[in-house]
């Protein structure tokens, strides 16, 4: 089914063959609609199913995966199924493995920060929904054709190669040369903490150009993992050792944290000069604010009556497919005026710390997140004269965080200045 | 063993009313076989919520989108009514893929906008007339909680019927529908569900029971 030229449900033709693990094959195709390119990792069900409790876990895992959009994260795109076959439709990257970078020796500190900079933040972010990686290795992180990194595979721990065996964590070179040693030693592990250790691990590979742990004899190597037996080359920097001392900490109990290592001095090396620059433009859109609030006179859109229609609930469909208080969009009445309603969303933005920007035209806000937060815009709809409603949705960044930041500190905040919620 | 496969296979082939081969909805509509295994799953969801019997039920298809199965709402009751084609007051799993592959981002735009032109038809008389805009105004501005007065209500809907009725006979034919809906395809946002492309990820129980030969 999967041969080159073949197509699958319809929908995707199936090209050449990307990779091939121990258990799954990795082709290119195109999506015979948009024409995109993607990536289709094929696996046998009997692999999977044979191995108890495995079933309600990759379900599980397919669910968590849904939830995850991050720049750093190979994103998936569906999942198909034949009676005999289960196919991961994902985001084509094209760069190629991360450690082909490394095969020709150890990078610049410069340029190995920013792949770890890449690297924890995905693995942050994926922490902070819930979902844990379990085998970070040089397999799973690619780069896309601008250099940056992608990690693969997140949330999709039961399908990985390493696990199928024997229920134990094993790279498929057969050396846990990534592996944490809480890992090797006992179930029940905390999937996180391994996540940080395997950080750890990469980070070192890309300043050395080589394994912190390495032992020709498998007995010797997992003790020396056991005790984070390694050594410095010595030009890491002082920095460096102190981040690694850290996070190669064989006790999980006391092992750094993603938020910890965000915060190191190594890790931010290079970001404060960033947020300077956010900082200075963010003070070049203030006058044209204060101007805009001049304006305020201005009269915004005015609703025609099918336009209110479509605002119904009722009409909104996408309750069927999650739950209010999820939904991207959220909208909200109220008898204030519209001047009042865009100078308090934009007061709540600053206190927020978000860029915020009026629109010339009409009755918008734009709030940015910094970095990665995510943005929101709102837009403010006369129904009659002092009768609006506003709808806010989600403006670039991920879908997790914003729901946070309505729930947690936007929809609080505006609480005076709204009728209802719908 | 033989007994086995037997009732298994017959364990299978038990489908209730109204169940269609997904093969057949995928032939038909934008969605894969697949993503029609996995609205079989949402639809056994929704379908059992209150009743048992594989069938949406008015009550339960409000309690979907309301949390709420006695919720009066006139859209949503417009909505269910569109859905059941038979019109014999439940949704099958045929009506609904049917009637959902509308809402899919890769529908083209008239067959929604024809879609929406009969929602708002209440009376199904092939216009949308003046009382009829009048009636879901109210509805919708009932439902904010935004208690506006009859006069402008009708001022709302008298400056949409100046703007939609260009040729003046007070009701609204499916000709000037199109002609608002191409000045003004925001009126369209709600025809279509972004995720409809997604629910592969958001019901993938079909992955280990798919029927889909190799």
């Amino acid at each position: 089914m999967e041969k080159k030229g073949s197509v699958l449900m319809l929908r995707y033709e199936v090209g050449k063959l990307l990779g091939q693990g121990t258990f799954a094959k990795v082709y290119h195709a195109r999506n015979l609609i948009s024409g995109d390119s993607v990536a289709v990792k094929v696996i046998d069900k009997d692999r999977i199913i044979k191995v108890g409790g495995m079933t309600d876990q990759i379900k599980r895992e397919i669910s968590a995966m849904r939830l995850l959009s991050h720049p750093n994260i190979v994103h998936l795109h569906e999942v198909m199924a034949t009676k005999s076959k289960i196919y991961f439709v994902m985001e084509h990257v094209k760069g190629g493995e991360l450690f082909n970078q490394v095969s020709t020796g150890k990078l610049r500190e410069g340029v190995a920060r920013k792949y770890f900079q890449q690297l924890v933040r995905a693995v942050h972010y994926c922490h902070t929904l819930g979902v844990c990686h379990r085998d970070l290795k040089p397999e799973n992180l690619l780069l896309d054709e601008h250099g940056n990194l992608k990690v693969s595979d997140f949330g999709l721990s039961a399908l990985s190669d390493s696990k199928r065996q024997d229920g134990l964590l094993h790279t498929t070179c057969g050396t846990p040369a990534y592996v944490a040693p809480e890992v090797m030693s006992r179930n029940g592990y905390d999937g996180f903490k391994a996540d940080v250790w395997s950080c750890g691990v990469i980070l070192f590979v890309l300043l050395a150009g080589y394994l912190p742990f390495r032992d020709s004899n498998l007995i010797d190597l997992y003790k020396k993992i056991g005790k984070a037996e390694f050594k410095f080359p010595n030009w890491f920097a002082p920095g460096a050792r102190r981040l690694l001392k850290r996070i190669l900490d064989p006790n999980p109990n006391t092992r750094i944290s993603t938020e910890k290592i965000m915060q190191s001095s190594w890790f931010r090396k290079g970001l404060e000069e960033e947020k300077d620059n956010a900082d200075a433009e963010t003070d070049d859109t203030e006058p044209m604010l204060l101007k805009d609030c001049d304006k305020a006179k201005k009269q915004c859109i005015n609703l025609n009556a099918f336009e209110i229609i479509s605002l119904s609930t009722g009409f909104d469909l996408s309750g069927l497919f999650e739950k209010g208080e999820e939904k991207e969009e959220m909208r909200f009445t109220s008898n204030r005026e519209a001047s009042e309603i865009t100078e308090k969303l934009v007061e709540i933005g600053r206190e927020l710390k978000m860029k915020v920007s009026k629109k010339e035209e009409g009755w918008r806000v734009k709030m940015e997140g910094r970095k990665e937060g995510a943005g929101v815009e709102a837009e403010v709809f006369e129904i009659a004269p002092s009768f609006h409603m506003v709808v806010m949705k989600k403006n670039g960044g991920d879908t997790a965080e914003y729901k946070r930041l309505m729930k947690e500190s936007i929809r609080p905040a505006l609480m005076d200045i709204v009728l209802a919620w719908h | 063993m033989l007994a086995f496969v037997k009732r298994f296979s017959l364990k299978r082939t038990k489908h209730p009313r109204g169940y269609e081969d997904p093969q057949v909805l995928a032939s038909e509509t934008p969605f894969t076989v697949n993503e029609i295994e996995a609205l079989h799953n949402l639809f056994k969801k929704l379908s059992t919520s209150i009743i048992n019997d594989g069938l949406i039920h008015k009550e339960e298809f409000l309690l979907a989108l309301f949390r709420n199965s006695s919720m009066q709402n006139l859209f949503a009751d417009r909505v269910f009514y569109m859905f059941d084609r038979k019109r014999n007051g439940v949704i099958e799993f045929g009506e609904f893929v049917r009637s959902l592959s509308i809402f899919h981002p890769h529908t083209p735009e008239h067959e929604k906008s024809s879609f929406m032109f009969k929602l708002y038809d209440l009376d199904g008389t092939g216009f949308i007339q003046r009382h009829e805009l009048k009636k879901m105004v109210g509805a919708l501005l009932s439902e904010t909680d935004l208690g506006l007065s009859e006069e402008c209500i009708e001022a709302i809907v008298e400056q949409t019927m100046v703007e939609v009725d260009t040729n003046k006979d007070g009701k609204i034919d499916e000709e000037e529908w199109k002609e608002l809906v191409a000045k003004n395809p925001s009126i369209l946002k709600n025809m279509t569900l972004p995720y409809l492309k997604e629910v592969t990820l958001a019901f993938p129980s079909f992955v280990l029971d798919s029927e889909v030969d190799d």
